[in-house]
């Protein structure tokens, strides 16, 4: 064929599906972070807890090894929604520190290299680019989040009988939910925090900042103003708030359940906007 | 080259870094959490001002309220005290039936007195001050030790003196320092005094701001009394911690930005480090910046009583050393760091294409 007639021609081979473009992503994504030593061993180690909590429920459910101790140390052996929810808030810590570890690696690369045009020249749309780097940090904190969760969940009902199955169920479900909740706020965290400051080094430091300053900002408006709507400010307080529904757990006097719901709407409205207006395709240079 | 030769090249060096750390864009961030408790303080001022003024025109006599006993009926009180302040009704279900509350807040032109009525009679009576001093006080302690010292000082130091070497990697500037006719040890030297007083600057200010906005609402009377008494040794002392803390955190993260890439490795092991200091054995106490700018802070920060034993434990300042001890402690603990950091950045080689 003539030079002059090899012109523009659509692609006529087989397409691959939307999910599976997506999937490539992450596919890379993992196998380069995997390659981390460092989070290796950060994986490891937040496998302690749970392994603690497994010894635990063991011990639990073994009356005759606790026979001679008083009633209310018996007491503190009873497998609930209160057990659960301590398990989830030291993961959590778990969990920011791995996004923090993680995340910047996810957009923070393709900002500083200029790479998103490559990107979004493939059949990807932005929200698809999100979407994807979100599930690389699912896909890394789901095995020390909801996975050890629910496997705790079933050795606890496995161990303590169709009763306590009876009585319980509904704490997989809020496990299930609140940990997922939980990663999608530290995903979006992550990814906008990557995306904000475009340095690697930079945003691990903004991540990790992002939770414990704010923290300490509403323990400092509750201090100084003398009021308790400071937890409001507080991301990781309002998801305690939301966990304590989802467990059936007595929830402290603040913040409220439609408050911390309606702020964390909120924040990930505003997160996801810092996010849309960074991730561009093309950079106008003025 | 003879000393006062390199002492001139590390002023120099400092010079230039001084304006690069003061007004880079990502210094704000730094200057925002220095300020953010000041901002809030000077917010209670202006609250209690506010309240101070609406409650003024309408001062109840202490007689009056001081004759105010439980079980009075609403109309009986207002019959003696006049139209209350605030004046709120409410019902709530309690024990299958409605009981109807009331709350009214008065003010002899010190104390606030709050009623609290049910079903019409008198449950409870709380006297309150408008402002107390010495509780606004413990709160600045508070503030300072958990606000400045672990979180503010600790990430503001962490973004400043990681940037000076970390940051030139990032910028692909830092072999034009390396191609100067300066030794490295002299660069170190010439960052670090840059991001110490750049610092210092920021969050010595971020705390003397603090103070005066949480000294402002005060009555006259208190303000003159704290002045003449204890407040000029508070204030040194605060400022003292918090260049002492700069010192240290900053040493300690200009180290680890040339020996680490990755930041989040030693600020999430420091802050770890920092946070079971209570736990630890006296000697490894010692390696700890905290133990050290803990014990130069003048009042012992307010623990809530309801926090669970744990957080209580990790909260707690362990016992501190003499506040001379442990200035010269920081300082000796500064100069081993900073001698590792000398030694580390003679053998620095660099790597761009590793950093983005």
């Amino acid at each position: 064929m003539a030079v002059y007639k090899r012109g523009y021609q659509r692609y006529q081979g087989p397409l691959t599906s939307r999910t599976a473009r997506l999937l490539v992503l992450p596919w890379f994504a993992w196998r380069r972070l995997f390659e981390q030593r460092l989070l290796i061993v950060l994986l490891i180690v937040s496998l302690f807890w749970p392994l603690a909590c497994a010894v635990f429920i063991y011990l639990a459910n073994h009356s005759e090894l606790w026979a001679g101790l008083d009633r209310e140390v018996s007491g503190l052996l009873e497998i609930n929604g209160r057990f659960f929810l301590t398990f989830m808030n030291v993961q959590a810590v778990l969990a920011v520190v791995l996004a923090a570890f993680a995340g910047p690696s996810l957009v923070a690369p393709d900002l500083a290299n200029n790479a998103l045009p490559l990107y979004f020249s493939r059949p990807l749309s932005r929200t698809g680019y999100a979407l994807a780097r979100m599930a690389v940090l699912a896909g890394l904190l789901s095995p020390v989040t909801w996975i050890p969760g629910l496997l705790l969940f079933a050795m606890q009902a496995g161990m303590a009988g169709w009763t306590w199955l009876a009585s319980y169920w509904t704490l997989a479900i809020g496990l299930f939910a609140g940990f997922l909740f939980l990663i999608l706020q530290l995903a979006l965290v992550s990814l906008t925090c990557s995306a904000y400051v475009k340095w690697r080094a930079i945003a691990g430091a903004l991540i990790l900042a992002f939770f414990f300053v704010l923290a300490g900002v509403a323990e400092t408006i509750d201090g100084v103003l003398r009021v308790t709507w400071g937890a409001f400010v507080n991301p990781l307080r309002m998801m305690y708030r939301l966990w304590c529904e989802l467990l059936g757990v007595a929830p402290p006097e603040n913040p409220g359940l439609a408050g911390s719901i309606v702020m964390l709407l909120v924040l990930a409205l505003i997160l996801v906007w810092v996010l849309s207006r960074k991730l561009r395709p093309v950079e106008v240079v003025s | 080259m003879n000393t006062p030769f390199r002492l001139r090249q590390v002023r120099t060096i400092a010079q230039l870094e001084l304006k690069r750390v003061f007004f880079s864009r990502r210094s704000f961030w730094v200057y925002l959490l220095a300020l953010l408790p000041a901002v809030i303080f000077i917010g209670h001022g202006i609250d209690v001002k506010v309240r101070q003024s609406r409650s003024a025109s309408r001062t109840v006599s202490r007689e009056i309220l001081a004759s105010i006993q439980l079980g009075d009926t609403p109309e009986s009180v207002i019959e003696r005290a006049g139209e209350p302040i605030d004046d709120h009704q409410w019902n709530w279900k309690e024990q299958n039936r409605e009981v109807a509350h009331r709350r009214m807040m008065y003010f002899d032109g010190q104390d606030r007195v709050n009623l609290h009525f049910q079903d019409g009679l008198l449950a409870s009576k709380r006297q309150s001050p408008l402002i107390n001093a010495e509780e606004d006080r413990k709160v600045f302690a508070g503030v300072f030790q958990y606000f400045y010292l672990r979180l503010a000082i600790f990430f503001g130091c962490l973004g400043i003196f990681m940037n000076l070497f970390r940051g030139e990697m990032l910028d692909k500037t830092l072999h034009f320092w390396f191609l100067a006719p300066a030794r490295r040890e002299t660069l170190l030297a010439g960052k670090y005094l840059a991001g110490l007083a750049a610092s210092i600057v920021v969050f010595t200010g971020g705390v003397a701001l603090c103070f005066a906005a949480m000294l402002w609402p005060q009555s006259a009377a208190d303000t003159q009394a704290y002045w003449q008494g204890p407040g000029p040794a508070h204030l040194f002392a605060y400022l003292a911690a918090a260049a002492l803390a700069c010192i240290g955190y900053g040493s300690v993260f200009l180290a680890a930005g040339m020996l680490l890439r990755n930041p989040i490795v030693p600020a999430v092991v420091l802050l770890l480090w920092e946070g079971i200091n209570g736990f630890l054995p006296a000697i490894l106490k010692k390696l700890s910046v905290l133990y050290y700018v803990q014990a130069l802070c003048p009042v012992p920060p307010p623990l809530d009583a309801s926090a669970p034993p744990l957080a209580r434990l990790l909260l707690t300042p362990s016992e501190p050393p003499p506040a001379a001890v442990a200035a010269i402690g920081l300082l000796a603990l500064t100069a081993l760091v900073l001698w590792s950091a000398s030694r580390a950045v003679r053998k620095l080689e660099i790597n761009y294409g590793a950093e983005s």
